[in-house]
Parts: C-alpha cells; structure tokens; sequence
C-alpha cells in the first residue's frame, strides 16, 4: 500500500458566512491532528495531518470574528496564493482572502454577501482546475439568498459544471462502507420517470466507472443499479422502466466491459446480501438511495461530486441557520469530506486529465 | 339481593390458521404453541387439516394434544387453545417448497371460514402463518392479494391499508404496487387523512395510548418550498392540517431522507409514506424480516410475520418463531381491546 503524497494544498470553502459552515471550518483547525483523518477505505495509507496543506477561501475579518465570538482558539493566518499555504497546525486557519461586501450577523442572511460568497467558490475552483490546488472541500451555501441577491444559482453541483465546463456531472453519498451515487438528483418525484432515459443512464453510469477508477483506486468496479420502480418493475407488471430502459441500456454498457449488477428491487440491494458484492450503489433518484446512506453515516458522510476535472467534495448538510454561532453544530459531515478528498487523490496525474 | 348480571366473557377469540402447507408456516405454529405464557388471557383456536398440524409439530418436535372442537363458537367454553379441524387439502397433494392449487385452494378455505366467523362476532382477531401467494392465485384467488380479498369478503367499504410493523415502529403506505411514475396521482388529500387516521386508530387498538404519527414528504428534501415538487405544498401539508382539525396529532410532511433516522430513535411510533420504496427500503434496513404485517381497516385485526413461506427451510425445523409469536401478540392486543370496544357497545 503506497502512501499518498500531496503537495498542493487543499481548500475549503466555509459557504454562507451566516450559517454554520464559518465556526465549522474553525473547529476543525482548533482540534486538528487530535484524530487521524477519516479513512474511506479505499485502499492507500493516507498522508499524516501535519504534511497536508490546507486553507479556507474566505473573509479572514469574519472567521476572526466569529472565532471571537465563538471562543475558538483560532488564530487566522492570511496567505496570499495557495503556493504560499504552510502545512496545516492545529489553532492557525490559513485563509486565502475574498472579502465579503457588508459584516456577517450569525442566523441572518444578507444578499448583500452573496455575490461574494460565490466569488470565493470561483476563485477556488479555478486553483484547482489550474492545477493550485489539489481539492476543493465546500461548506454548505444557501440558494434562496443567492437567488434573492439576483444571481441565479441552483446549487453548488450545477454551478461547479458550468465553470468547468462539463455537460454532466454525479452527484455520489459515501460513508464508510457505503457509496451511492444517483441518476438523478433534485428532481421532482413525478418528473423522475421520463427524465431515466439511455442516454442520462450511459453517461451517469460511465462517469461513475471512470472515476472510481481514477479517483478511488477500483480498478474494477462492481455497480448494483437499483430498478426504477416497486419490485424493479416485477416483469413489466409494476412499470416498464426497466424492460424498455433501463435494461437494454444496461446490456449495453455490459458489453463495452463495466461490471453491472441489477437493476435490482431497491428495498433488497440495500441489504447485505446485495451490498456485499458491489462497490457502490447506482440509485435512480435522490430519496431512493439517500435515506440509507444517511441513516447509515449520518454526521458522517460527504457528498463528491464525480465527473468535473476538479476533485471535489463537500459536506452532506445545510447552512443550519438555527444552530449558527453556538458552537453545537457537528463538524463530522466535513471532516469526512475532507478525508474523501484527501484519500481521492488516488492518482494524481490524472486529475487535470479533462482540463 | 344484589342483581346478577350475566358474566360477559372478556377474553377475544384469536383464530390461527397453519399458513401454506408447502412452507414453514405449520412448523411455525407448532413452536407457537409450545410458547409458555402467551395463551393466558385469550381463546386461541387453530384451524386447520388434522394431518397438516400433526406434520407441523413433527417438524418443530413437538407433540401437543389440543382438545377438538367444531364450531368457533365453542372456543369460549376452553380457557386453553383448542385445534378447530377441517378436510381442506390430501397430503398427498401436497409436497414442501411447491406451489400447488390444491395448498391455495387449502389456505382460501380456512381463510372464508375465518371470515364468515368473524362476520359472525365468533372471532376477535385473526393471525395466519405465511401464505404464497402463487399458489394462491393457482387455487382461485381472485383478488390482487389476500389484503383485498379480505376487504371484500368483509365487505369493507372504507379505507383499509396493511401496515409493516418492526419493534415499536409502524408503517403505513399510500400507494404500493404501481409504477413509480403513477405514485404522484396517488397523493390525494383523502388518501392521507384516511391513511393517517387508520394508523391512529390502529396504534391506539394495539395498546399505544398516544401514537405520534409522522407523514413522509413525497418530492426530495420535502420539495424545497416548491421548487423541487409541489405535491407538500398542495397535498400533502393541508391533509396533516385536516388531520389536526380532526383531533390527530398528525405531523409532517418531513423529507424521507433523514425522517427515518428520527423514527429509528423512537420519535415517531409511526410513518405514514407516499410510496412503496421509501418504506420498503427502510424497513427493510431495520430489519423487515423479523417484522409483522397488520391488515388495517377491517372489522377485525389480521396479522401474519413479514416474512415468506421460506421454501428454502421448509420442512427443517430451523425457522425462526420469533415474528410469528409477535405477530400472534398484536393479534392478541388488538383482539383484546377491540372485544372491550365491542362489549361496550352492546
């Protein structure tokens, strides 16, 4: 098992200042190197805390701020380009600045800072495509004050395939021991139907294989695809999807190699018997495969976005406005995702391979 | 003189049936009838082929002799269980892990004789060991499955739903076996206040004085104020606000993806979901198998294990009692207090 060695640092973005992703960001650098990263299992020995590089693209003012507020013995180290970012220490935030527009007030949301607090993804995700950076970790945004500010946003994910260029990405769930990537994603239920089509399932599922494989050291990744409907369609007597659809598009791809279980009745894959014989799970919308994961990695998971020429993961909740500023919120979701990103750079020389 | 009033016979009457003659189920309840303890309180008869329960008890290892009676109506006059016989099916028709007509046929016998007792208040709840539904059909089912047949033999007219029950949890479904793409027509108003009523009115039966009922969204992340599906909006909120109107403490609708989470740390005792696969999975996960079903909405409590007629093990003796005995114990809970309803209503 070869060590991974990153020199590029990684970075993070809190997202909304007024939400919970600030004094999360925080909190891991207060106790950082108190715990080894979280490993996903995915087969290499991952690098010691002190030799990661490690940076939020932010407003340094606010993190100080909130530190203050918070309590955090934090001390806020700005950094002016990612090369210049020193390995990460516990109690120092190195922060590559993007200012925000107006002060940010924990619980309330300001279309004032919106325009900014994109910026900073911008910016971010441009170091990583130009290879700066070697992953992206977000906090969580909240849409309705971008939206709000003018600025139409639909989501990280979308905006993430719009700077780098993709015509589709894939949005994957993992937790130790359980990775579930979907067909489709923020999608009304009673449009979910028409919208499985070959087309969505060839690239969707070939996205998945490719960086599984580039990303997650599989060199052979078995994928159970969960059926469309009750019973994956019980013969045609529950839905069609899977005899029109779905199958034949799964034959298909079988034949140009990928190793493909099902489509399978999506209550029994998500048992053990199923789960143990693939890698990760292929669902066709949001609500049939991420109940499981989170009912089994709650507070635990990460949300990766495969497909883009980027590494990047993110955590798997909201901005929490509610629990902002008290120090109550869990930073386990971005500690796993940070432990996603790290444990992703499987090999590095293929990672700018689209850019 | 004090006035002496006729003794009114408190205990329900629980009537088990052996289930398919091909799988585990006669096993089963041979080891059911071994437990110590779970007959206080009830009548239990069995009902069933002679040959089949003999068969049953020399799987499980056991030997029981039930006194024999010949009408429901004589239960009451057992304080133990009582074997009830009828000449439903040869065993030479019948061999383990087969689906045949003739153990269809057998089941759907028993089944209307079940009916028509309880149609006769002979009966106060009845708990049958796994059936096949194959077979079933093959012997002259002429209903989706035996839910409806049910229903219709107990000329229900209101709603009726099975409900899946694990441990504390319960769980209802407003559609089930359609197509994905038809789930959104099935969320109705009417659907949800009368699935939601029915899973409180059939908690408070099973002995839960407050149920806490929780109502799934439909659409991700419980449609995101609109954006993502508007079936919360139109639907799905005004019904729990109906439901409230109505003295229910319905909550909801919550997004599927975390709701069960809560339901696993006990803050709900019940789900109402929108469709079959966002149960189903979750049920599943927390250990559907070991679970009972209950058929909800009909004059009288039916349950039966969540489990199938396991072909695999039929006949071994290594089948598991455990969701069969919990299955016979929601019957016995549901048929206790539905005869408390009954004598105080007459």
């Amino acid at each position: 098992m070869s060590k991974l060695k990153i020199d590029r640092p990684l970075l993070i973005t809190p997202g909304e200042p007024a939400g919970i992703g600030p004094e999360l960001t925080l909190q891991l650098m207060q106790h950082w190197g108190q715990q080894p990263l979280p490993d996903p299992g995915l087969g290499q020995s991952l690098p010691e805390v002190n030799e990661l590089r490690l940076a939020a693209v932010a407003d340094p003012d606010m993190l100080a701020e909130r530190a203050a507020t918070l309590g955090i013995a934090v001390r806020i180290n700005v950094v002016p380009t990612p090369d210049a970012v020193p390995p990460a220490q516990a109690g120092v935030l190195n922060v590559l600045p993007v200012p925000l527009s107006a002060p940010a007030q924990v619980g309330q949301l300001n279309p004032d800072n919106a325009d900014s607090v994109l910026s900073a993804l911008g910016q971010a995700t441009d170091w990583c495509r130009n290879g700066q950076a070697a992953a992206l970790i977000t906090g969580p945004m909240h849409k309705g004050v971008i939206n709000e500010a003018g600025i139409p946003f639909t989501g990280h994910t979308e905006f993430l395939q719009a700077r780098c260029g993709v015509e589709r990405v894939v949005m994957m769930l993992a937790t130790e021991g359980l990775s579930v990537a979907l067909v489709t994603t923020h999608l009304p239920l009673a449009q979910v139907a028409e919208a499985i089509t070959p087309e969505r399932i060839s690239q969707v599922t070939r996205i998945l294989v490719h960086d599984l494989q580039t990303c997650f050291g599989c060199s052979e990744p078995r994928i159970l695809v969960c059926g469309l409907n009750p019973h994956a369609g019980e013969g045609g007597h529950l839905g069609h999807e899977e005899i029109d659809t779905i199958i034949p598009t799964l034959d298909q791809l079988r034949d140009e190699g990928l190793n493909l279980i099902g489509p399978l009745p999506a209550d029994t894959l998500f048992t053990p018997h199923w789960l143990n014989q693939g890698d990760c799970v292929l669902a066709m919308y949001h609500d049939q495969g991420l109940p499981v994961l989170k009912f089994k990695g709650f507070g635990h998971a990460a949300n990766i976005t495969l497909g883009l020429p980027i590494i990047r993961t993110s955590v798997d909740h909201g901005t929490a406005l509610d629990l902002a500023g008290q120090g109550i919120a869990d930073p386990g979701s971005l500690h796993t995702a940070l432990g996603y990103a790290v444990a992703m750079q499987h090999e590095p020389s293929l990672h700018t391979k689209q850019a | 003189m004090p006035d002496l009033k006729p003794v009114q016979d408190l205990k329900p009457v629980i009537a088990v049936i052996l289930g398919d003659p091909a799988g585990i189920g006669p096993e089963l309840i041979a080891k059911l009838f071994n437990e110590a303890d779970i007959f206080e309180g009830v009548h239990t008869v069995l009902l069933g082929d002679r040959w089949l329960w003999q068969e049953g008890q020399r799987v499980a290892g056991i030997d029981h002799q039930l006194p024999e009676i010949s009408e429901f109506s004589q239960a009451r006059q057992y304080s133990g269980p009582v074997f009830l016989p009828m000449d439903t099916v040869d065993q030479d028709a019948i061999h383990y892990a087969q689906e045949t007509a003739a153990g269809g046929a057998s089941v759907l016998a028993l089944l209307t004789r079940c009916m028509d007792a309880a149609l006769a208040n002979d009966i106060d709840a009845i708990c049958f060991a796994p059936l096949n539904k194959f077979s079933m059909k093959k012997g002259g089912l002429q209903y989706e499955d035996e839910l409806h047949f049910f229903a219709d033999h107990l000329k229900v007219t209101d709603y009726f739903c099975e409900f899946n029950t694990l441990g504390h949890l319960w769980t209802a479904r407003i559609s089930s076996h359609i197509p994905l793409k038809e789930a959104a027509t099935y969320i109705t108003e009417a659907r949800i206040i009368a699935a939601s009523r029915l899973m409180y009115d059939s908690l408070k039966l099973a002995g839960n004085p407050n149920p806490r009922i929780v109502v799934a969204a439909f659409n991700p992340h419980g449609g995101e104020g609109g954006t993502c599906g508007r079936e919360e909006i139109e639907v799905i909120t005004p019904a729990v606000k109906a439901c409230q109107a109505l003295g229910y403490p319905i909550q909801g609708p919550l997004p599927a993806d975390t709701l069960f989470i809560k339901a696993r740390d006990g803050e709900f005792d019940a789900v109402v979901t929108m469709y079959h696969d966002q149960g189903q999975i979750a049920i599943k996960l927390l250990g559907f198998m070991e679970g009972v079903t209950v058929q909800g909405g009909l004059p009288i409590p039916i349950t039966t294990p969540a489990h199938g007629t396991a072909f695999d093990i039929a006949g071994q003796g290594k089948a598991n009692v455990g969701p069969t005995r919990n299955a016979f114990l929601i019957a016995c809970r549901m048929g206790h207090n539905l005869r408390q309803q009954r004598i105080q209503h007459t």
